[in-house]
């Protein structure tokens, strides 16, 4: 029998993850735990890649908190174009970027929207997540989730780069990558082996960034308490009239 | 990555000068050539040998260069499509689509554009293949929809949307009507509707024949609108593509032994400066589920959706 890809080795250890009582980074650590344990060969070159983007300070130049976020007019998982302009006219807006519906980091960030998205709701706000998937991949990570909210189509990832958020896989984890079992090309309808640099933006209603979270370890997402901080901040619900 | 980084290896690759891309660019020369060297180090090589008189791609620049193309090219569409809609002028949509392709392929997507820009205007050219690369070369049409456009011409770029079967179509009052599957042998000595305007009119015939059937005769039909009466009155079968829409007055049936596919393939032209609404139809074309076109009618839909396990492969 072959050997099990890291992905096939992955998948229940994010269901595990998925089910933990605990903060997103602890349920991501888990599974990033569970891969340098089971593949420690494929650590080491995610490593090496997080620290070639490190070292170049990948996403330092996305919009910062006070800059404008631009504007987007995206499709959504059912060709819908969705518009950040139109999306702000009724509040705050949680922009998240993704991978891919493949990436166990993304299933678990995806997971956690999903579980805060009636919060965010009632705090007046609302969430997209991007992705550079064609929109059925979008669909699927959609699904995965179970969440409410759409998951939009930046193809060739053209939004991505417009925020500097863009970069090349590079030859060595591409290879690692289709080894294990992600093969993104076929998700991606492109053989660029682009990606976008997972980064969480809350857009205030006045069309500025009020907080921002950009890491090239793409195992680290933006804590969930923090973003319903930033969104109460600028939302209307109860946390900002309790705030003020 | 940043944008203004790929502008500038870009216009380096264009020009093979630096000074001549700095001017291009209105930027300093050092500037320029810092961007480059900050997008050296994080792609982890070099993309120009500095020699002159003229600056040359490495290896890896040429591997680079269409892929940071690509992505730079969906950046300066992004960008131009929200200032379009600030501006509230997103131009004119001009798009050939061969007379096999069904229009209702467009619909769905001119309506997401329709509601986002209420100036949005459209041009639609139709024409066989030939014609279609024709309006492409020309410049008439930015976007075409064709499956089959002979490739004499290597400034046409492709992009497969999506691969789909034939099927029997049939007058509901027909006798094979009411079926979901018929056999070849039972279109043996039936008047077959040839979609002469179809690039697999053709290898649909050989097919037929090969299957040992004898068409009981042939009538060429060059549109899809005459086919429709045609079938409407019951004067033949026709064996059409999945994505093809009839009315409710026929029915179809898939045809056991037939294995004749084709694909559905987006074209535009390669280096031609696109509108802010080419670059968004073409985007969202290409990343659109065309599964619901591909695969219908009644057709198991295993595949429709990718599994929700995390197994990519």
């Amino acid at each position: 029998m072959a050997e099990k890809t890291v992905a096939e080795l992955l998948q229940q250890t994010t269901e595990d993850s998925r089910m933990m009582d605990a903060p997103l980074s602890m349920r991501l650590q888990a599974v990033a735990d569970a891969v340098r344990r089971l593949r420690p060969e494929f650590t080491a070159v995610v490593d090496r890649m997080v620290a070639r983007l490190e070292a170049n300070e990948v996403g330092r130049n996305a919009p910062d908190v006070g800059e404008p976020m631009p504007e987007f007019i995206l499709p959504d998982q059912d060709g819908r174009l969705v518009r950040l302009g139109e999306l702000l006219e009724a509040g705050p807006v949680v922009v998240s970027f993704n991978r891919g519906h493949w990436c166990p980091y993304c299933r678990l960030n995806a997971d956690g929207l999903a579980e805060i998205a009636p919060e965010v709701r009632r705090l007046g706000g609302k969430i997209v997540a991007i992705s550079p998937e064609t929109h059925r991949y979008g669909a699927a990570l959609r699904d995965y989730a179970d969440a409410p909210f759409p998951v939009l189509t930046d193809l060739d990832n053209g939004y991505a780069l417009l925020l500097n958020l863009a970069f090349w896989v590079g030859d060595e984890k591409r290879v690692a990558m289709k080894e294990s079992g992600f093969d993104i090309e076929p998700y991606n309808g492109n053989n660029t082996w682009m990606l976008p640099v997972p980064a969480t933006f809350v857009v205030g209603r006045d069309g500025l960034v009020k907080a921002r979270y950009i890491d090239p370890d793409y195992r680290r997402r933006m804590e969930l308490d923090a973003i319903l901080e930033a969104v109460a901040a600028d939302g209307s619900g109860e946390r900002r009239l309790r705030s003020a | 990555m940043e944008m203004h980084q790929i502008r500038y290896f870009l216009a380096v690759s264009r020009t093979l000068n630096f000074t001549r891309a700095a001017e291009e660019c209105n930027v300093a020369q050092p500037s320029l050539t810092r961007a480059i060297k900050q997008l050296e180090a994080e792609l982890g090589g070099d993309l120009f040998r500095r020699e002159r008189p003229a600056a040359q791609l490495t290896e890896l620049g040429m591997r680079m260069h269409p892929l940071l193309k690509q992505c730079y090219e969906a950046a300066a569409g992004a960008r131009s499509l929200a200032t379009s809609f600030k501006g509230g002028k997103v131009g004119t949509l001009r798009i050939a689509i061969a007379d096999a392709v069904d229009i209702a392929l467009l619909i769905p997507h001119l309506n997401q554009l329709k509601r986002m820009f209420n100036t949005l205007e459209f041009k639609l050219l139709r024409g066989n293949s030939k014609d279609i690369g024709e309006y492409l070369k020309k410049g008439e049409a930015e976007l075409g929809i064709a499956v089959e456009i002979d490739r004499d011409w290597d400034r046409l770029d492709s992009w497969p949307l999506f691969t789909e079967r034939f099927q029997l179509v049939v007058n509901r009052c027909h006798s094979l009507a009411g079926k979901q599957q018929v056999e070849l042998e039972e279109l043996q000595h039936q008047q077959l509707l040839s979609r002469g305007y179809c690039e697999y009119a053709g290898r649909l015939g050989t097919a037929l024949r090969a299957g040992d059937i004898d068409i009981g005769g042939s009538h060429d039909v060059s549109c899809e609108h005459d086919l429709i009466k045609l079938l409407e009155a019951d004067i033949g079968i026709a064996i059409m593509p999945c994505s093809a829409s009839t009315p409710e007055t026929l029915r179809r049936a898939e045809v056991e032994g037939l294995d004749v596919k084709r694909t559905v393939q987006l074209y535009g032209v390669a280096g031609r400066e696109r509108t802010a609404v080419g670059a968004a139809v073409m985007k969202m074309l290409r990343g659109a589920d065309w599964n619901a076109f591909a695969q219908r009618p009644e057709v198991p839909t295993k595949d429709a959706k990718p599994p929700l396990s995390i197994i990519a492969a």
